[in-house]
Parts: structure tokens; sequence; C-alpha cells
């Protein structure tokens, strides 16, 4: 029976996967610790950048599947389960969460990475940040304990949905029980607000929170935008693997592929309203407090163009232009091998664009020149290391959700429909 | 009534139809078409059709936009009548995109409108097909095949026999 060895295959990819995450993550704790006796934040930057690189997969799944339950979608049932078995990572992602939630318990500066943290910390031109006005307004929001609060909060809102989500779907494959369907459907409608709420926290809290001074609405919708592609390309990119492995062979379906190519490209212009509308809106009103976020992703403080300029161009010609150019050809939709180019390309640079919103910051300029110096961009071993290291714990949770549940939804009242999907 | 347009025949359900239009295909004509008053599946490539030329249409139009919206702009603030707002320079790529991506969605739509016209040889109020009384049953229930006179392949008893091997029936030549 091919299904044995199909299962022992993915058995083997499993413990390949946790091999190399527990290597990598070794590695990029290494230079955790490093950075934590000298007090150098990149090596946390590398584990935030890693983390939410995975997590962003991940929360897009999620939001996919609600969406799909929720408008009774029928066509991505075989691919609902793909997504269901990648969000058993959820768990494993709130444990590598927990290093980052140390430095403010343990530290002796608590407000190394997010330095709100620590009222002792110097800005540049400001004083400290307990001196600094806009902190103290902003202070019932950004302080230690709410903060841990809500990373708590947002992890049990993606874990509770996730979990449940995964435990009817894979209860329908033994017992057939439609309320299985409907509970999933009526959980979506409420999890979708939940899990907005809890991604706009998360990227607010971990990423924007970065640069407290900064403000913006658009925050939150532009983490979304960029989840939701992340998930769309590495949808891709499972799928044709497990149809090239067996899982899936006969079952995904051009159309499939066609149909998630096509939401890559919506999603790609989405991206790219919602990043220029961000920068617009800023542009037009010209106040400082809101400008500087792009000015030092442009500029040093002396006005000579620096590294974030580059990027910055990267994004817009690599992460819009040309995914957009190329997904306007119905061949790139549908040719296998053009589809897994863009969706890699697609995932690069959407780790670049967690580069680009995560490093750059104001720091105080030696000796306490006037101005400031921009943290520059630079790619570290750890980033490498935390990257594949956390990849390898995800890939090992989905492999291990595998083994618990059939391939594709047998017995989901939809199933059919999907097996039998044409353009 | 001399000039005949071509060749009509009926078939009775949509797989026969769908099959013979296969065959059409592959006896290598050119110039015929299918008649239904409903899509059916997978018929374009049953008749062997190549994909639609209208998103070149679209893509053309979006172009044009996106560039006019670019010109509009910088001719209007920065050449004819420069105008200083907020500070902001003359012109840059920045501050005139909604107006460069609007006209390219607009322009874009029309192009697709347009291309799908020309495509499809719209407007056409007018078909030698109408000449057969048969053929105006295909708004009901009919189901036909017309190859037509112009095609290279084209020969009144040939072609009539290929129609009856593949199973067509109610086969009539119509007049130009």
């Amino acid at each position: 029976m091919s299904s044995d060895t199909t299962n022992s295959r993915g058995k083997q990819v499993g413990l390949i996967a946790l091999v190399v995450g527990i290597v990598g993550i070794v590695i990029a704790l290494f230079g955790f610790k490093q950075g934590w006796d000298s007090g150098e934040v990149r090596p946390m930057m590398s584990w935030l950048i890693a983390l939410g690189f995975w997590l962003s997969i991940a929360i897009g799944m999620l939001f996919l599947v609600q969406i799909w339950y929720v408008f009774h979608a029928r066509w991505p049932t075989i691919i609902r389960r793909q997504c269901e078995h990648f969000m058993a990572a959820f768990p494993y992602l709130l444990v590598l969460f927990l290093p980052l939630l140390a430095i403010p318990f343990f530290h002796e500066n608590p407000g190394l990475l997010w330095k709100w943290m620590d009222g002792h910390n110097e800005l540049p031109g400001h004083g400290t940040v307990a001196e600094d006005p806009l902190y103290a307004w902003k202070s019932p929001f950004l302080n230690i304990p709410f903060f841990t609060i809500r990373a708590i909060g947002i992890f049990v809102v993606f874990i509770g949905v996730a979990t449940l989500l995964r435990k009817w779907s894979f209860d329908t494959d033994t017992t057939g029980n439609i309320n299985n369907t409907h509970n999933a459907r009526r959980l979506s409608s409420l999890g979708l607000f939940l899990t907005a709420i809890a991604m706009t926290l998360g990227s607010i809290d971990w990423f924007k929170s970065l640069e407290y001074h900064w403000f913006s609405t658009m925050y939150g919708v532009w983490f979304f935008s960029a989840c939701i592609r992340a998930a769309l390309a590495s949808i891709i990119i499972l799928t044709v693997i497990l149809a090239c492995k067996g899982y899936l062979k006969g079952i995904l379906k051009q159309a499939h592929r066609y149909d998630i190519a096509c939401m890559m490209l919506a999603f790609t212009v989405f991206w790219a309203y919602i990043s220029f509308s961000q920068y617009f809106l800023i542009y037009s009103a010209n106040i400082p407090e809101e400008t500087f976020w792009y000015n030092i992703r442009e500029k040093n403080f002396d006005g000579a163009l620096n590294s974030w300029w580059w990027v910055s161009m990267g994004l817009i010609f690599g992460h819009f232009l040309t995914p957009f150019l190329l997904l306007l050809w119905y061949k790139t939709k549908v040719v296998v091998w053009r589809t897994v180019g863009v969706s890699i390309w697609i995932l690069a640079f959407h780790l670049l664009d967690l580069y680009w919103n995560i490093i750059p910051g104001k720091l105080v300029a030696p000796d306490h020149a006037p101005g400031y110096i921009v943290r520059q961009f630079s790619i570290s071993i750890y980033d490498l290391a935390a990257l594949i290291g956390i990849g390898g714990i995800c890939i090992f949770a989905m492999c291990r959700s595998m083994k618990k549940a059939e391939p594709i939804p047998v017995r989901d009242p939809n199933i059919l429909t999907s097996i039998n999907y044409t353009e | 009534m001399t000039e005949k347009y071509g060749i009509i025949a009926s078939f009775p359900d949509t797989p026969s139809f769908f099959h013979a239009a296969e065959k059409v295909r592959d006896a290598g004509y050119k110039k015929w078409d299918t008649y239904s008053s409903f899509p059916v599946h997978g018929m374009p490539e049953a008749q062997g059709q190549a994909r639609s030329k209208v998103p070149i249409f679209t893509f053309l139009g979006g172009i044009t936009g996106f560039t006019v919206g670019l010109v509009m702009v910088w001719w209007m603030n920065a050449y004819d009548y420069p105008l200083i707002v907020r500070g902001q320079p003359f012109f840059s790529p920045v501050f005139p995109f909604p107006i460069m991506y609007e006209l390219t969605i607009l322009l874009a739509a029309f192009g697709t409108l347009g291309g799908m016209f020309i495509t499809n040889l719209l407007p056409q109020h007018y078909s030698p097909l109408f000449n057969s009384e048969q053929f105006l049953e295909v708004s009901g229930d009919r189901l036909v095949i017309a190859i037509e006179a112009r095609d290279a392949q084209y020969d009144v008893v040939a072609t009539r026999q290929f129609l009856e091997e593949i199973g067509g029936t109610d086969i009539e030549e119509v007049s130009a």
C-alpha cells in the first residue's frame, strides 16, 4: 500500500526537519546569548524576523481557512487540509516567542529590543524614554505587564481557533459528522474578528513598537496583506511538493493552482495598495512624528542615501512590480515551475519586507553628537540560523500533524466539488 | 442565390455535439463555429481555439492609462501652470500615483470592453446563418455546427458527408 510508504517518508522528513530545526535554533540562541551578554540587539532582531516570517505564514493560513469556511468555499477543501496541518505550528511558535519575552523580565536592560520597555534608555536628541512626553501618552498601552498579557492573549486566540478548527476537521474524517462543518463555520465568523484583532495587536506590539514614536493606523492591514501573501505562496510550494511526492498526486489540479495564483495576484496588488497608502498619507500630512519612519528608511541624518534606500527600491520593484507583471500572464498561473518560481520570489521579498520593517532604527550618535545614526541593513549568520531553525520546527509540527489525519478531508461535504474542480 | 455561406448540421445532445466539435477540429477545418444557447464547458479547447486575445487589449489600455495619468499631472502641475502645494516639488512620482492607477484601471476596463468587441467581431447585426429556419432554433434547444464555404478544405459534397459521419442531422446548405 502506497500510503504506508508515503507515511514513513513523511516521518523521515519530519525527523530531518526536527534535527535541522534544533541545530538552527541552537546556533541562533548562541547568537541570542552573545547579544544578551554584550547588549547587542541585532541577534534578537534575527530571531524576531525569523519568528515573524513563519508566524505570518501560519496566520495567513488561519485567515484563509476561516474565510473559506465563512464563504462556504468548496474548491479549496483539499487545500484547506494542508493549511490545517501547518497550523499545528502555533503552539511551537509560542514556545519560540518566549526568548523574546524573557528580555523585559530577565535582562538588566528590559528595553534592549523594545526600547520603550526601559525608561533609562536614551533617545537621540530627546533625553530618555521616561522624559519623553510621547511615551507618557502611550504608556497606558505600552507597558510591560499589558504587553505580556496581550502576547499571551494573541497566542491564545491563534492556538485556540487553530486547535478547534483542526479538531473538527480531523473528526469529520472518521465520523462524517456534519455538525463539525457547522461548528467550524460558526467559529470562523467570530474567529475572523478575533484573529484580525490578535494579528493587528501582534504587529503593533512586536514590529511597530520597535520605533514607538511612530503613528500609523494602516500597520495592521499591512501585516494582514503580508501574511496572506506569505500563506498563498507557501500553499503553492507546499501543495506542489505534496503532489510530486504522491500525497496529492492527481488530486491537486491546474484549476486549484490557478485560483491560488489569482489570489496571489490580487494580494500582490493589495499589499502594494496598503503599503503605498501608508506612505502616501504620511507623505501628504508631512508631520515629523510620522515622516521620520520613512526618512530613516531612505537617508542618514546628513541626507545621504543609506542602505535602506536600496531595500525600499527593491521592495517596490521586487515585491510589487515583478510579481505583479509576471502574475498577469496566464501561463505564470498554470505552468507549475513558473508558479512555484513566483511563490519563492514572493516569500524571499516578504522576508526582505520584514527586515525593512524591523531593523531600521534611530540610534544615539557616538559622543552624543547632534542628530542620530541609522541602524543599517545587514544579513547575519544568525538570521539564517533562526530562519532555518524556526522553519524546521514548523515543518516538523506539520509532518507530525500529517500522521494524524487523511491527506485530504475525505468525508467533508464539499470534498467532491473540490476534487472535480475545473476552471 | 448561387453563393453559399456554408453547411450547418445539428446534433441531438451535448456530448455528441462536443465530440463532433473535436472531430471537426481534428479534420483540420479552420473557418467554422459551434452554436448553442448555453455555454458548454471545455468547448474552446474542443474547437482548438487559442486563448483569448482580450488580455492584450486590457494590458495596453492599462499602460496607456498609467502614462496618461503621469503626463497629465506633470503637464498641469509642473509645466503648464507650476503649482506649489505644501512645499512639495512641482513633480514627483509619488503624489500623482492615485491619478495614475485610477486611470490605469479605467482605461484597462475600456481596453477589456473594446477588446471583447473587436475580438468577437461585434457589433454584428446580421449573419447569413439567419437565412436558415432551423438555425433560428439555436436560441431554443438546437445545437449547431457550421462550416463556412471560405474554409480552404470546404467541399460541398465532402463536407456534407463528413458532417453526416460525425453524427450530424438536418444538414443544410445555407445561402450567403
